[in-house]
């Protein structure tokens, strides 16, 4: 009896002591709820959005984009373009610091884009893989202490805004340390630093700088979706990523907190292979047709998949540029299940007998973007309700989807979603850049689209380029391989107590949030 | 036994041998990993670049045993997602995990065992009833939902238990940090409840319905009717003489519960974002991080190897019919 009453009191002790972890926190810390983990802080190898959201706060740029779209200076004050557009000349701003103490030159700038690209350091993050790509990177130079020239290999009109996401580090440190030290402590000259990394829990930034309003940001990782709900409604966390639809009432109706639903940029769509491969297969043939790939733009209705599956009304797409950006004289496919049935008719596909016109496969990855697998469903009935018969294939994505994606081998229908922005037109466009291009999932090879590159490189005017644009976007929308779908929205739960305001690019910077 | 030891040791390299080329085999089923690994807009000579780089472009088996040479040297490899030793990654995670283990088998055990007797005394009565319908509820229930429930209810509605989260005790232990780990434990408990019920209460029901057999069989046994004859109370006659005996089933039971629980702790472990080893090894298959699945899976072979053979021994001890 004397024992249990000893356990009884030891327990309640032991209770009231951990009690503080329930508590809200504290006023000069923004707790952040990520869905998925943090990998690595070598700022050459990351790649994932909450990777990077997380590192923007510890690594500046030389230049920024707001979540207007707007590319304005950061690190650097200035920039130059040569008048070959092969060389872009960044002068930093004086008085630079590195989180070691030392002085950010422009020293540390080349040093960053030239380690970033040595193959001998096997990066394969956002830096070396998608942005050195994309602007066909030759080499950085430091021209004097704050002068720091890059050099590309071909003039390239998106350059300016992609070179925004490549984070300065600096050499001093980097060069002692090895590649694992590197990737668990980050020099860089942001105003926060990282203070400490629980991997698979939490990363914790301290204030070193400005603009930050926040002393310190926790990052938690918490994967499971109603988890991430529950810490914000119980008040432990502040903001949460990737709110899932069917959460959204729980935390509006909660006082503590309310979802923020932002349109998004990223570009969802169902794209048609259009390669010899897949003409042989059942369905592969009829869409290699552009009117029966017109006539399927009408056959789904998107606002009613937005509003009843996202919970959202969708900013509808035309093409494959954000809307801000896009071509203003095209509007979206209307919802017309008797004109897609009409225009199949006259493309030579009728219904047979059992009301079939053709059977086709459509693949999608499983658990990738939201609420995807039911719009997969729902697309593929309304697609055989104007007579095909779609053979709906959904897989898991990070192992059997992406492969079979990057070998340009899902289809002949498949669903994806592509990143986008709003800062240019082209940005979204150069997924189509090549008939190679990596992306092009599509095969697609239509001269009209594809020889324009080369015009709108020579082009002499922004209104000059615009116009070539203009057309490319109207040859796309008409014959183009995407069957255009939404933008996709983004859900982030939001306390009461801090005033954050969400951005449509999918990125969290948390600079100027600070409490109400 | 010592030769018993001996002959076991050699077998366990067997198995890990086995469980290593089948854990790799299966990571391979779902073709080249490369992609996951680079940029969407890479090239096709950048990727076969990190193809080379990762070691994916050499034959299957030409990779298998260059990576078995290694784990004899004692090298396991880097994790491709981390770019640090994946060992290091795992032997990381393991701690968390182990103490949720420890936490939900000593809860399990230490309910199991008194439920079960008091379903066998009070056999055919409303108690046996109802220990036995919560412990067919324990059995079927999933247990993320069962986790999520007590999320929503024990966590966020009546705010007793943290709702996620969690606060080391065994790493600063085994570092040497004597006085964080003891100044955590109470915290470390706290933050155990629920995921560890969670995890427990399959466990728990079956070992409880276990422990009712073992009892009922033995309760029925000519020597227990001769201890009550003898005018025994029937706390001595329970615990001293028929415990003593139906104990062995469940010893053989409790001493794989460990490995059991191990595995099973992925799901829990994701709903209430616990960073052990299980939710590691789930993020690492679907990023197709070999190196690291194949470092937890050596890891969890020799935890259960040595598990199974501890039992062995103890059984053994307890069972004086029993030779090694």
């Amino acid at each position: 009896m004397r024992l249990f009453k000893y356990l009884t009191a030891a327990g309640a002790a032991g209770l009231l002591l951990c009690t503080t972890a329930l508590a809200t926190p504290p006023e000069d810390t923004l707790v952040v709820g990520l869905s998925a983990d943090v990998t690595t802080f070598e700022p050459a190898n990351i790649s994932s959005r909450d990777n990077a959201n997380i590192a923007r706060h510890i690594f500046g740029t030389l230049y920024s984009i707001g979540g207007d779209g707007t590319v304005s200076p950061d690190l650097a004050e200035n920039l130059e373009i040569s008048e070959d557009g092969l060389n872009y000349v960044y002068t930093l701003r004086e008085g630079l610091t590195c989180h070691d103490g030392e002085a950010l030159t422009a020293e540390d700038a080349a040093y960053t884009f030239n380690r970033a690209k040595d193959p001998a350091n096997g990066f394969t993050g956002n830096t070396p893989g998608f942005v050195f790509s994309s602007i066909g990177f030759q080499s950085a130079e430091a021209l004097d202490d704050r002068r720091v020239q890059i050099t590309l290999a071909a003039k390239n009109p998106i350059a300016f805004g992609l070179i925004a996401e490549v984070y300065i580090h600096c050499k001093d440190s980097y060069e002692k340390m090895s590649a694992d030290e590197a990737a668990g402590n980050p020099v860089g000259s942001g105003p926060y630093k990282l203070a400490s990394w629980d991997k698979g829990s939490e990363v914790v930034l301290e204030k070193v700088g400005e603009p930050a309003k926040m002393q310190r940001i926790v990052w938690r990782i918490i994967p499971e979706a109603s988890t991430r709900t529950a810490e914000l409604i119980a008040g432990n966390v502040d903001i949460i990523t990737n709110v899932a639809p069917d959460q959204i009432d729980a935390i509006n109706a909660s006082d503590i907190a309310e979802v923020q639903a932002i349109q998004g940029t990223r570009r969802m769509y169902v794209g048609f292979n259009l390669s010899d491969a897949f003409k042989a297969m059942p369905g592969g043939d009829a869409i290699q047709d552009p009117a029966v790939r017109r006539a399927l733009q009408y056959a789904v209705d998107v606002p009613t998949i937005c509003k009843q599956l996202l919970n959202f009304e969708c900013e509808r797409a035309t093409g494959l540029v954000n809307a801000v950006n896009a071509n203003k004289a095209l509007t979206p496919y209307p919802y017309d299940p008797d004109m897609a049935e009409k225009l199949l008719d006259e493309a030579g596909w009728p219904r047979a007998e059992d009301g079939t016109r053709f059977t086709i496969r459509f693949q999608a990855g499983r658990g990738r973007y939201l609420n995807d697998q039911n719009v997969v469903l729902a697309i593929a009935q309304y697609l055989e309700d104007v007579g095909l018969k779609v053979e709906v294939d959904m897989m898991e994505w990070a192992s059997v989807y992406v492969p079979l994606l990057r070998e340009r081998n899902v289809g002949p229908l498949f669903f994806l979603g592509s990143g986008g922005a709003l800062w240019s037109p082209l940005y979204d466009m150069t997924d189509l850049a090549k008939v190679d291009a990596g992306t092009n999932y599509t095969h697609w090879n239509d001269p009209r689209w594809f020889d324009r590159w080369t015009d709108i490189a020579n082009a002499k005017t922004p209104e000059e380029q615009r116009v070539i644009i203009d057309e490319m976007l109207k040859v796309f929308y008409e014959d183009g391989p995407w069957l255009h779908l939404y933008f996709q929205p983004d859900f982030y739960g939001v306390s009461n107590r801090v005033d954050f305001v969400a951005r449509p690019d999918e990125k969290v910077y948390l600079f100027q949030t600070g409490l109400k | 036994m010592w030769t018993f030891i001996a002959r076991r040791l050699l077998q366990s390299i067997v198995v890990i041998f086995g469980v290593t080329l089948i854990s790799f085999v299966a990571l391979q089923i779902g073709g080249d990993p490369t992609y996951l690994f680079v940029s969407e807009r890479a090239t096709e000579e950048e990727i076969a670049m990190v193809r080379e780089a990762l070691g994916f472009d050499r034959p299957l088996h030409v990779q298998y045993l260059t990576y078995l040479a290694n784990v004899v040297q004692g090298e396991f490899g880097n994790s491709l997602s981390y770019r640090q030793p994946a060992m290091e990654i795992v032997l990381g995670a393991l701690p968390a995990t182990i103490e949720l283990t420890i936490f939900a088998m000593t809860f399990a055990i230490a309910l199991a065992i008194p439920l079960g007797v008091f379903a066998a005394l009070y056999r055919g009565t409303p108690v046996d009833g109802g220990i036995m319908t919560v412990a067919m509820f324990g059995q079927s229930v999933p247990g993320f939902w069962l986790g999520i429930m007590m999320i929503l209810f024990f966590g966020l509605s009546l705010g007793w238990f943290p709702i996620s989260g969690h606060v080391p005790f065994l790493m600063p232990l085994l570092e040497g940090d004597f006085a964080t780990a003891f100044a955590n434990l109470p915290s470390t408990l706290y933050y155990l409840v629920m995921p560890g019920i969670a995890v427990s209460f399959y466990s728990l029901s079956r070992n409880a319905r276990l422990v009712r057999s073992s009892m009922l069989e033995v309760l029925g046994q000519d020597y227990v009717r001769t201890a009550r004859s003898k005018g025994l109370n029937e706390r001595t006659v329970v615990v001293h003489h028929a415990l003593r005996n139906a104990w062995l089933p469940v010893v053989t039971m409790i001493g794989l519960e460990f490995g059991f629980l191990l595995g099973g702790v992925v799901v829990i472990e994701t709903v209430f974002s616990y960073p052990g080893i299980g939710r590691l090894v789930f993020n690492a298959i679907n990023q197709r991080d070999i190196p690291v699945v194949q470092a937890a899976v050596i890891v969890l072979s020799v935890v259960f190897i040595a598990l199974n053979l501890i039992v062995d021994l103890v059984y053994a001890r307890i069972d004086p019919r029993v030779k090694l």
